[in-house]
């Protein structure tokens, strides 16, 4: 016989939880993490992995070659010199994953928007803390955090290579310097480019023209703005509407370079690319004004 | 006509259905289980639409995944509810009972939908279908070559009380004019006014196989729960534990009896009620139901 | 009661079927968008006119002529012939597959090539009006002579038969048959095919393009492949393509 200062009722059943609430901003970071996890596959077979794991190594693969090439080579002075125009600059290294990127996009953010769309998992996201600016928040968090393994990372890479083949920036300053510049200017790419692909993405619930939108759109656009100004002869301003190379020419005049379009003045290049984030912010507050409802 | 033969199909590390074994003839079969037992796998590989891991499966004696011919004989009626979505029900039955041969397809396929009670000339796609009505499309679809065998995935789910009644009367007409019917159903009280043959899976083996009467005899580690009215029901039960007829009694306005002898029971409770002098109004038993069965089979897993 | 069905009665069946739930408004007008954007710009570069008057006429007609193979094989041969066959393609049986209507195609007395022949039919059916037209009217817009024309028209022809083989078999070899097919489109028939001539025999992309090209007689990146190997490789491999996808639907396993 238990006397009832020992007894203990150890399972009532449904309580409510009372312990500390994460918030807004908890929500937010969760979903962002869990739109990244359903974006490369993880916790899911292997399968789901394949498609986001090849694109990002093909993404890779410039940096590594040319990081490997460059170490191949030596760190000599001679080979310094020798290796100038030969090896891309880091501004110009993300240009050689550019169709890496573009089919990133497309898979990235018809993967990070549809699918709550399509399986009602919108309305649950809404009925919880989070608005939908802040959900929206979450998902450019995730998409852009996604694309910059495709366009920071391989920079980034190229950077700490080159850098233990002592074909790096001089002096611990520059060095530094340099890190900045790949970071922001990597960072503010990957957000174009996440506004852009989610901006495509979001005119339909089906998962596969979601993508094919986000590659017309990009690469679509690409090649039409090529054939005017090269075929038509129109004006080189046109190229501003290109949204695969703005940001790349943004990249590169951050790091004061002139980029592969230096007829375009610097100024035009950054409210080209502001342009387009406004259009494709448009466009998502548009497509989900009433989603989700 | 239809056999299965040490039947396992797993999906990677999956075991969806292992070591099955059973034939089953004309008439109606209930197929059991509970979500995730192997039922819908099972089905699917008996009309070819996956290969078994291991095993043999034989429909009419041939293997419907490879014999182009056989696959003219069976009738499925999937769970799915996707349907090409852009066609009238008539057409999309016609295009069925075409591709299957059918002299004068069209004709057979008003045929079908008014047998399940569609309106033919309706001309609404069948996307724009509530679920019951896709359910009575799949149905037609499945009856529009007169096929010998018949496996239906679910069919009664969607279906209002009347439609479930018409097409349970549907069921035990076909099965009486010689076909086999596989039926898999979660709604056991229906599946039960199917008929008896049952086959219980669960955790993709075969738990069960026969009449559920018969199975529900053969269940001799659970007590009989029978229901017992009388005019004086604890005299009666003080009489029935003295004389070791039952385990156990439960006294209420009724009695409820547990019992693990079933037929000592029966061949004492009328004497006991004679002699002591007290009318015996009802002896009913509680469980010889086929949600009994299933919960006994199942459950203890 | 029932009879056995011939094969040419399970391609009309199947044709007709798939037909009507490929042609979706939004598919039809997105992409003849696509079409008529292609267009335009074989009447914006054809208007262009070049700044160098000091050249004699057979050379600047010579830069327009180059001018319009580029944008044909650029932008018609790059873009419009594989996505729009890949849209429409991939989709035929991919799509029944996806949402369980191939139950309805796959469980009948039939054999498995009339309902491959079917799907592809009922793909170029669609594909080919949306390429060919804009194609043509693109070429006929750059007024550089009637080889353009012929050249883009047979060119996006012959694209659209072997494309559409192609994707009718990855919708069935693999979920989302789109994005795979982006993926060749961009990744192989994009990055490794620019690796000159060598690479041309390894893209449909250098097939099609070297129609065009043989035709006008200007060189492209790619490389230029006899007319007749530009012709007869893309449909043997179309052909085998749809021999390979009635294996896999014989084999498939379907939900």
């Amino acid at each position: 016989m238990t006397a009832e200062g020992n007894a203990q009722i150890l399972d009532r059943g449904y309580r409510r939880f009372e312990g500390r609430r994460s918030g807004v901003w908890g929500a937010i970071r969760s979903t962002a993490w869990h739109s990244t996890r359903s974006v490369l596959g993880l916790g899911r077979k292997a399968r789901h992995k394949v498609a986001p794991v090849l694109v990002i190594i093909v993404a890779m693969f410039p940096a590594v070659v040319f990081v490997g090439f460059a170490a191949f080579l030596g760190g000599d002075e001679f080979v310094r010199d020798a290796l100038e125009g030969v090896i891309p600059e880091f501004s110009e290294l993300p240009r050689q994953s550019l169709a890496a990127i573009v089919l990133f996009t497309g898979l990235v953010a018809p993967e990070a928007l549809v699918r709550d769309r399509r399986d009602g998992m919108l309305s649950l996201y809404l009925s919880t803390p989070l608005t939908r600016p802040t959900y929206m928040l979450a998902k450019v968090m995730s998409v852009g955090g996604l694309i910059a393994l495709v366009v920071l990372v391989p920079t980034m890479i190229y950077l700490i290579g080159l850098t233990f083949a002592s074909l790096g920036p001089d002096g611990f300053g520059d060095w530094l310097v340099v890190l900045a510049r790949i970071v922001v200017s990597g960072t503010l790419a990957s957000l174009l480019y996440a506004l852009v692909s989610m901006g495509a993405a979001s005119i339909t619930d089906r998962r596969a023209f979601a993508s094919l939108s986000v590659i017309l759109t990009m690469l679509g656009t690409l090649t039409v703005i090529q054939v005017l100004v090269e075929g038509a002869d129109l004006s080189l301003n046109w190229r501003l509407l290109d949204p695969v190379n703005m940001p790349l020419e943004m990249l590169a005049r951050m790091f004061g370079d002139l980029g592969e379009y230096p007829e375009l003045s610097t100024e035009r290049v950054y409210a080209a690319n502001a342009g387009w984030a406004a259009a494709s912010s448009g466009l998502l507050w548009w497509r989900y004004r009433k989603a989700g409802s | 006509m239809v056999s299965v033969s040490n039947v396992t199909k797993a999906f990677g590390d999956v075991v969806a259905v292992s070591d099955v074994s059973f034939t089953v003839g004309p008439g109606i079969t209930a197929l059991l289980g509970p979500n995730g037992a192997g039922k819908s796998t099972l089905f699917r590989m008996l009309c070819g639409l996956a290969a078994p891991t291991r095993g043999e499966v034989r429909v009419l004696g041939r293997n419907a995944r490879t014999d182009v011919a056989v696959r003219g004989q069976i009738g499925l009626a999937p769970q799915q509810d996707a349907l090409f979505d852009r066609l009238s029900a008539l057409q999309f039955v016609s295009i069925a009972a075409e591709m299957h041969g059918v002299a004068d397809p069209e004709a057979n396929a008003r045929r079908m939908l008014d047998f399940v009670q569609l309106p033919a000339d309706d001309p609404k796609p069948v996307g724009s279908f509530s679920k019951g009505m896709r359910q009575r499309v799949k149905l037609a679809t499945a009856l529009v070559n007169d096929p010998a065998v018949l496996i239906l995935d679910e069919p009664l789910t969607g279906l209002d009380p009347v439609q479930r009644r018409r097409m349970i009367e549907l069921f035990n007409e076909l099965g009486d004019a010689g076909k086999c019917l596989l039926v898999s159903s979660h709604v056991l009280d229906e599946v039960a006014r199917l008929g008896s043959k049952v086959l219980v899976i669960a955790q993709g083996r075969l738990a069960a196989a026969g009449d559920y009467h018969d199975l529900r005899d053969l269940m001799d580690d659970r007590p009989h729960r029978i229901r017992v009215r009388v005019d004086d029901s604890r005299r009666f039960a003080a009489a029935l534990i003295d004389r070791g007829l039952v385990d156990g009694v439960a006294i209420g306005d009724e009695l409820e009896i547990n019992t693990s002898d079933v037929d000592g029971f029966g061949r004492g409770v009328a004497p006991t009620a004679r002699e002591l002098g007290i009318r015996l109004r009802e002896v009913a038993p509680v469980d010889d139901d086929l949600e009994s069965v299933f919960r006994y089979l199942v459950e203890r897993r | 009661m029932n009879g056995s069905v011939s094969s040419t009665r399970v391609i009309a069946i199947t044709y007709r079927v798939l037909l009507r739930q490929l042609v979706t408004k939004g598919r039809v007008i997105a992409l003849s968008l696509i079409g008529g954007v292609v267009a335009l710009l074989g009447w914006a570069v054809g208007q262009a006119r070049n700044d160098e008057d000091f050249l004699p006429n057979e050379i600047i007609e010579q830069i327009r002529l180059d001018d319009a193979v580029a944008t044909v094989t650029n932008v018609g041969f790059t873009i419009l012939v594989p996505i729009v066959s890949l849209v429409f393609a991939a989709a035929s049986l991919g799509d029944t597959r996806e949402d369980g209507t191939l139950v309805y195609l796959w469980l009948r007395p039939m054999q498995r090539w009339p309902i491959v022949l079917g799907a592809w039919l009922a793909a170029i059916t669609v594909s080919l009006p949306l390429v060919v037209i804009p194609m043509s009217v693109s070429a006929y817009l750059h007024d550089v002579g009637s080889e353009l024309v012929i050249g883009s028209a047979l060119g996006s022809a012959i694209g659209v038969l072997a494309y559409s083989a192609l994707f009718v078999l990855l919708g069935l070899m693999v979920k989302n048959g789109i994005v795979w097919g982006l993926a060749y489109i961009i990744l192989w028939e994009g990055v490794v095919a620019a690796f000159g001539s060598a690479a041309a025999k390894i893209a449909m992309r250098g097939y099609t393009s070297s129609i065009v090209s043989e035709r006008t007689g200007v060189d492209i990146d790619i490389g230029t492949l006899a007319q007749s190997t530009a012709v007869v490789v893309p449909l043997v491999v179309a052909a085998f393509a749809l021999w390979l996808a009635s294996v896999r639907l014989q084999n498939l396993e379907v939900a």
